[in-house]
């Protein structure tokens, strides 16, 4: 690792410890740990607007469902046409909590910390449940069976009256040290908030892939039979697989609840899954970099596409509509397009760019 | 008793528009492998071709029908054509992701239309009023409806069981390194499947169109509901397709008959379907009918 940088051309390891290592040079490390006080810091010294900020904060929550969705859908290989209904899990665990102690109880305002990881824990549970029929079903049966989990999801929220039947619950704002927070605060919080929750779960995710059940996941994604012949279980480590997503996925929902500020299920609908599922392919699947361009990626889009339409629908006929036609119509577009051209996803460009950097000035 | 039959006939109605429905969807996986996304949205843009050729360009009923068959049908073949013909031997996510890649497309297309936000009706060309025998009643609509599926139906098994090209596709999906090795070209077959599919969901869309209007929500919400009818008859059979798309229709107007307003239960014909597809997904995953080559882990 004391090598001289420039004179390295490619990764020469020596063990099995080094190729797992999480930063090979000291340079990673102080470029990551700058790159994070960056991310923290910057926020204090732009003052963005309630309107940006919420778009950051919205992109970052979907980060946080996205890395789940690859966890299932990336390493371990198993679609999930139902992500959105597990992330609708941990919403609706703060949304119950709401109907039954009021949404200014004190466990709600004043211990939220506890009810994100609550959410968390009740959406891994759902997720295992969900994940049952993994133990017997592969590829296309099983992508059917997440799909009908989240259409009797979306139904059973629909029906309930104590979820009210579907309509906005709302979460009321939150204290912090220094009381309540104010209306300007809330998304600048929240920032914070995630921010520390997508750096704890990176992490997770990043060791993950260092640790037994992170290399069963991807062994049972390349080859199950082979897996079980080496002793893994390949059903319970997709169960396992979709308990973590399920995880993921709920601390991203109570994030969203606490951030919108309500819980309401038309953000939460099969369409909604079928978004998370772009963002991660956009991204690059089974990749954690991907997990971060990919929301990016497709929230810009989207917002790229409502100015667009704003700007264009004064020059069209009145009759169409034009911005309910141009996000499916984008939308899809870029998801075709990427499977049939990038099918590695941002990611890739991303390896490229630093193969490209780290024999700078020279090239291969 | 009387309430009873009034259920069956109109469980049969809607059992055989998804029977028909799950025809086209099946054809596609059992020759491709492709699970079709989109394929409401194909339902969709067959019955709205329909309403534009009648409505817009005034040509009768029924030789827009027909038109409108024949230009779905070259519109699935060229959408496999462009799209899915680069992506055979990918990843099966990949080809998914495709079809739901394209059904976003399609939506995008048909909001471009007025079809998206407005709500049309063909203009009625069958006699009005129910056909009534011992107290239950059918509207001509719904009997011509279930007519013209039959019809299909028939006419698709014999296509499947006479034609060369019926058989071709037979085999391709039975082996396809067999089926190239006597010279069957297996592309050319995948873009028939997936035209033959189109067709036939032209038809399963302007049958729908005809008895509850063309609203986009209602015909694209087929392409979902198609899932367990497909499941329940076996992901490969057609005649599990029909067998199970009148099993559900039939299931479907018995919940809404029975269970809803009981209970408090209301809208149980949404959920009951998508239940019956994990129960059968657990137990007999490959349904009534299909084979059994299902890869257990």
């Amino acid at each position: 690792m004391s090598a001289n940088r420039w004179l390295t051309t490619g990764n020469y390891f020596t063990s099995y410890k080094d190729e797992q290592r999480l930063f090979f040079k000291h340079l990673d490390r102080t470029i990551f740990s700058l790159f994070l006080t960056a991310l923290f810091v910057w926020p204090l010294l732009f003052h963005l607007s309630n309107k940006y900020m919420l778009v950051i904060d919205n992109i970052l929550i979907a980060v946080v469902a996205v890395m789940g969705l690859n966890i299932v859908t990336g390493f371990a290989g198993l679609i999930s046409i139902g992500h959105a209904a597990f992330v609708g899990i941990g919403a609706y665990t703060i949304a119950s909590f709401v109907r039954v102690l009021g949404d200014s109880h004190v466990l709600l305002t004043h211990a939220w910390p506890l009810m994100i990881i609550l959410s968390g824990v009740v959406g891994a549970l759902f997720g295992a449940i969900a994940g049952l029929p993994a133990m017997r079903l592969k590829h296309l049966y099983l992508a059917i069976a997440t799909l009908s989990f989240q259409m009797i999801f979306t139904w059973t929220i629909n029906f309930m009256d104590f979820f009210d039947q579907g309509q906005t619950i709302a979460v009321s704002r939150v204290f912090w040290f220094t009381g309540k927070l104010a209306r300007k605060q809330h998304y600048f919080f929240w920032y914070y908030v995630i921010l520390v929750v997508i750096v704890i779960m990176g992490f997770g995710v990043r060791n993950l892939l260092r640790t037994r059940y992170g290399r069963c996941l991807s062994a049972v994604r390349d080859n199950d039979r082979a897996a079980d012949a080496m002793g893994m279980h390949p059903g319970l480590t997709k169960v396992y697989a979709f308990a973590l997503a399920g995880c993921f996925a709920g601390v991203a929902g109570a994030l969203h609840a606490y951030v919108y500020r309500g819980v309401g299920i038309e953000s939460l609908s099969l369409h909604e899954s079928i978004i998370y599922l772009a963002m991660a392919i956009v991204g690059g699947l089974g990749t954690l970099n991907g997990s971060f361009w990919g929301p990016a990626a497709i929230i810009i889009l989207e917002l790229q596409m409502e100015t667009l339409a704003e700007n264009a629908s004064s020059l069209l006929p009145s009759g169409m509509n034009l911005a309910t036609a141009l996000k499916p119509l984008s939308f899809g577009l870029v998801i075709v397009l990427f499977l049939m051209f990038e099918p590695r996803g941002i990611a890739n460009w991303w390896r490229i760019v630093r193969s490209y950097t780290k024999l700078w000035p020279f090239r291969y | 008793m009387s309430y009873f039959f009034q259920l069956v006939i109109s469980g049969i109605v809607v059992g055989s528009i998804y029977a028909l429905a799950a025809l086209g969807f099946v054809l596609i996986y059992k020759s491709s492998k492709v699970l079709n996304m989109a394929h409401g949205q194909i339902i969709a843009s067959g019955a709205f071709i329909t309403y534009a050729l009648t409505g817009w360009l005034g040509l009768p009923i029924y030789i827009s029908f027909v038109l409108s068959m024949i230009i779905t049908f070259f519109l699935a073949m060229s959408v496999e054509r462009v799209f899915l013909r680069r992506l055979i031997g990918e990843p099966i996510i990949s080809v998914i992701m495709v079809t739901i890649g394209l059904m976003s497309i399609i939506d995008g297309l048909i909001f471009l239309t007025p079809f998206g936000s407005v709500n049309f009706s063909f203009p009625p060309f069958l006699p009005e009023g129910l056909i009534s025998f011992g107290g239950v009643s059918i509207s001509w609509t719904q009997l011509v409806g279930v007519i013209i599926t039959g019809i299909m139906i028939a006419g698709f098994s014999l296509f499947f069981k006479k034609s060369t090209i019926g058989i071709s596709m037979r085999a391709v999906s039975d082996d396809q390194l067999a089926s190239m090795s006597i010279g069957i070209s297996v592309p050319r077959v995948f873009g028939l499947a997936w035209a033959t599919a189109g067709l036939s969901a032209a038809a399963a869309g302007c049958i729908i169109g005809n008895i509850t209007g063309l609203n986009f929500e209602t015909l694209q919400a087929f392409g979902i509901t198609v899932f367990p009818v497909v499941i329940l008859g076996g992901l490969d059979s057609i005649l599990g397709a029909v067998v199970a798309g009148i099993i559900m229709g039939l299931i479907q107007q018995f919940a809404s008959g029975y269970l809803d307003g009981n209970w408090g239960l209301n809208g149980t014909a949404e959920v009951l379907p998508y239940i019956i597809l994990l129960v059968i997904l657990l137990f007999k995953p490959h349904g009534l009918f299909g084979i059994h080559e299902i890869e257990r882990v």
